[in-house]
């Protein structure tokens, strides 16, 4: 009997401790665990870099996003501008790469939680990603472009104005800024794809999304070839393109290894190399 | 001597009295009688005799021994309790066997039990437990149950579920066997066959403390009757006289009510 | 048809991995959570108030009868409290809430991480599920034991068995058969709640049906993957209940 009471009591305290915890973060100081170099344990009062080296692996926190990290037909490898530099990068770093792929709304959470090391995605350099994360210098070029069915063409192609649409947009995504800002009607779905099927189901007029990724996935050849997409909604806006960037966690010194890597990768041509492998040879940034 | 002693005890529930110096002694191979209207503590008294409840005050004595003690330093340890139960059976109104077992498991559980403890069992395992089951077949034959030993309790009678019950109170050869009117949930047809079982414990001079509503057996098996009244015990004696001549008025009158 | 098209081989073995992951968890919550359970449900029932006797102590000391405050006190069972709050908190709040707090919130607290490879992901989702369903289940035991007669309790003490005993070779088996009905709703709930790991980018079945509307393995913008995962789940959660159905009736041979 003595026993079944402090074991019953045990698990009640842990079970307290956590709900405790997740209401000191609900508190609201997201933020601050970020900074790299908490108090307290040793390991995280050494840099984020050695943290890397330490464990031997670099989590890739991705999404499936063609042209950037995907996988090719029946195969389980990922693939992808990204993707291949992302391999190189770890190794670089001396350790194995992992890709794991995560829910985009929770990127800075992974972040902060050390679930991945690195948010490696196609990711637009917008205020909300470069006040929460640690980003590298941009390394790609994009804007935002209209999706729509191909039988109607004619009444997209000069928009450059999307009130009275209801437009899916990816939640988060900088296709949603720029969507808004026309005037639309969002539709915000979990991921760029998603937001594809409620055009090709007519649940949506039409989408925004990357244009890298609308070349890879719209037009003849591809499982969208009932989609077609025009309009730079950048250019509607007057605004300038936008960028990629690769986010690391706040104050991660993660950031100048990497700009260190891409230098050496654009001096030696493997980036515009691998970039080329995947049809961005125009978007890909080369000082 | 008096096998069973029992010394001035005192039972509160909260504000309410229901047990107020109850004193009282039963010789070895005598049959008591308890009886009295509902409330009155009767039950509450085999309860306990039973360590179910503790008194608030009094001794109780077994052989000598004394078992309970409200005064005196009483250990709360479960070890100690479980050994001065033993002293003591119980058979309730509601028989309360385990529905899970059969009837011949129903009796020999206990002893199973009880037998883990003993230096010997690991090495005589097999013949402890064969002893056990054989006398546990001969309880169930003692009560008329032989051919029941296979019987799950929802497949038995209410009497015959009495008898099981009072064949494993038996199990354990205790001291004094409690009845804690033992017939009230029965149908009126089935209470013969069960009070004639306890006939017959009486007439094999097995020491017994019965809690009843039936005036004609009492008075028929029991040594002794005592009738209880608002947690007092009111008139005590043998159980003819208390029966047909009692002495004091509040006995004449609750025995009207069953003439 | 759809299973006729060439991606359907693909679509299917990959759905198959998934649903290996919906099992691994709806197994390993209940190996986990069953055990769990009943000890939530000891703690919320025991009846330990450490306060009891200092008071009645201080009491007969002073010569008072208890007023509020004493009887109050005495009435504080810390052990119970912990756990009924425990209870309520867990059944209070959403499951997806839980797994997305249990797997983010230590790491961002430099507690620990759970790392962000799968098999870090199942096990936060596992833990979450665990806790979830041993609170669920630890009211239904609470129930089950309640709901056995005092008597069988009595009988068993009378005949100078242990606590330990009492539970283990009288109670038990009772309030097991009490609690298979309710225990087959919450098990069969469970095997649809496997779905919510998805949150955390858990690669259940759903997860993979999903994808192949985003994009995995080159293939996309599929929507039958969703539906026909429905098939996963029926067959199973037929099975399921078909042994729970059997255990039901094994169990009928008392009352």
């Amino acid at each position: 009997m003595k026993l079944k009471k402090w074991l019953a009591l045990a698990l009640a305290l842990a079970t307290a401790a956590t709900l405790t915890a997740c209401s000191n973060t609900t508190g609201g100081d997201t933020g601050t665990p970020g900074s790299a170099a908490p108090s307290g344990s040793q390991a995280a009062a050494e840099s984020d870099t050695q943290y890397v080296k330490d464990k031997g692996t670099l989590v890739v926190g991705i999404t499936y996003f063609e042209p950037m990290d995907y996988k090719a037909e029946g195969s389980d490898e990922w693939i992808g501008f990204d993707a291949d530099m992302a391999k190189a990068f770890a190794a670089s770093l001396g350790v194995k790469v992992e890709f794991s792929e995560i829910t985009w709304d929770y990127k800075v959470e992974e972040l902060e939680s050390k679930a991945i090391d690195v948010v490696w995605n196609g990711m637009t350099l917008t205020d909300e990603v470069t006040s929460s994360m640690a980003t590298s210098n941009p390394y790609c070029t994009n804007y935002q472009v209209l999706v729509y069915p191909a039988e109607k063409a004619a009444d997209f192609e000069n928009l450059t104005s999307l009130e009275g649409l209801s437009v899916a947009v990816e939640s988060g995504s900088a296709g949603e800024d720029a969507a808004e800002a026309l005037g639309a009607s969002t539709v915000p779905v979990q991921s760029q794809a998603n937001t594809l099927m409620e055009v090709s189901a007519g649940t949506s007029d039409a989408a925004v999304i990357d244009v890298l990724m609308a070349a890879a996935m719209i037009g003849e050849g591809t499982s969208y070839a009932d989609l077609a997409y025009s309009v730079n909604l950048n250019e509607a806006q007057g605004l300038d393109a936008e960028e990629y960037g690769v986010g690391f966690r706040k104050g991660s010194d993660l950031v100048d290894a990497f700009n260190e890597f891409w230098d050496a990768a654009e001096a030696d041509g493997t980036a515009l190399e691998t970039a080329t492998t995947y049809g961005l040879e125009d978007a890909v940034i080369l000082d | 001597m008096a096998i069973l002693e029992v010394h001035n005890i005192e039972k509160h529930f909260g504000p309410t009295r229901v047990l107020e110096d109850i004193s009282f002694a039963l010789e070895k191979g005598q049959a008591l009688a308890i009886i009295g209207s509902s409330g009155s503590g009767k039950t509450t008294l085999l309860r306990c005799l039973n360590f179910l409840e503790t008194p608030d005050k009094g001794r109780i004595v077994v052989g000598g021994e004394t078992l309970f003690d409200a005064e005196g330093p009483n250990s709360r340890k479960e070890q100690d309790i479980r050994r001065k139960r033993l002293h003591f059976g119980l058979v309730f109104q509601s028989f309360n066997l385990f529905p899970q077992y059969t009837a011949l498991q129903n009796v020999t559980l206990a002893s199973q039990l009880l037998a883990k403890e003993r230096p010997d069992f690991k090495q005589n395992k097999k013949q402890i437990f064969a002893q056990i089951e054989e006398e546990g077949r001969e309880l169930l034959e003692r009560m008329g149950l032989a051919n029941r030993a296979g019987h799950y309790p929802s497949q038995l009678s209410g009497g015959q579920q009495q008898r099981v019950a009072i064949a494993r109170a038996l199990a354990l050869k205790p001291d004094i066997l409690c009845f804690d009117e033992p017939t009230s949930a029965l149908d009126p047809e089935l209470t013969g066959e069960v009070l004639k079982v306890i006939r017959g414990l009486a007439d094999q001079h097995t020491t017994m403390i019965i809690v009843t509503h039936e005036m004609a057996f009492a008075r028929d098996v029991a040594d002794q009757v005592m009738f209880m009244d608002r947690g007092l015990i009111v008139e005590q004696g043998p159980a003819r006289q208390v029966i047909e001549n009692p002495r004091e008025e509040r006995t004449r009158q609750f025995l009207a009510r069953y003439h | 048809m759809f299973w006729t098209t060439p991606e359907f081989p693909v679509v299917v073995k990959a759905l198959n991995e998934g649903f290996l992951v919906t099992l691994q968890l709806f197994f390993v919550t209940i190996i986990g959570a069953v055990p769990l359970g009943l000890i939530i449900s000891f703690g919320s029932m025991s009846r330990w108030a450490p306060l009891r006797r200092p008071v009645r102590w201080a009491l007969a000391r002073k010569g008072r009868k208890p007023g509020r405050v004493a009887k109050a006190l005495s009435a504080f069972r810390p052990i119970s409290l912990i756990c009924r709050l425990v209870v309520w908190a867990i059944r209070g709040t959403p499951l997806i809430l839980q797994i997305i707090a249990l797997f983010y919130v230590p790491g961002m607290l430099d507690l620990f991480t759970w790392g962000g490879g799968e098999s870090s992901r199942f096990a936060a989702v596992a833990v979450a599920f665990i806790i979830n369903y041993a609170c669920y289940f630890s009211e239904i035991y609470r129930g089950g034991i309640q709901s056995v007669p005092v008597g069988q309790q009595e009988a068993g003490q009378v005949l100078g068995m242990t606590r330990t005993q009492i539970f283990f070779k009288v109670t038990l088996l009772q309030m097991i058969k009490r609690i298979v009905p309710p225990m087959s709703n919450e098990i069969i709930t469970l095997v649809k709640d496997t779905s919510l790991a998805r949150a955390i980018s858990l690669k259940e079945v759903i997860w993979v049906a999903e994808s192949f509307m985003k994009g995995n393995q080159g293939i996309s913008g599929l929507l039958w993957p969703l539906f026909f995962v429905a098939v996963y789940y029926l067959v199973f959660s037929g099975v399921v209940t078909l042994l729970l159905g059997r255990l039901e009736k094994k169990l009928a041979y008392f009352q």
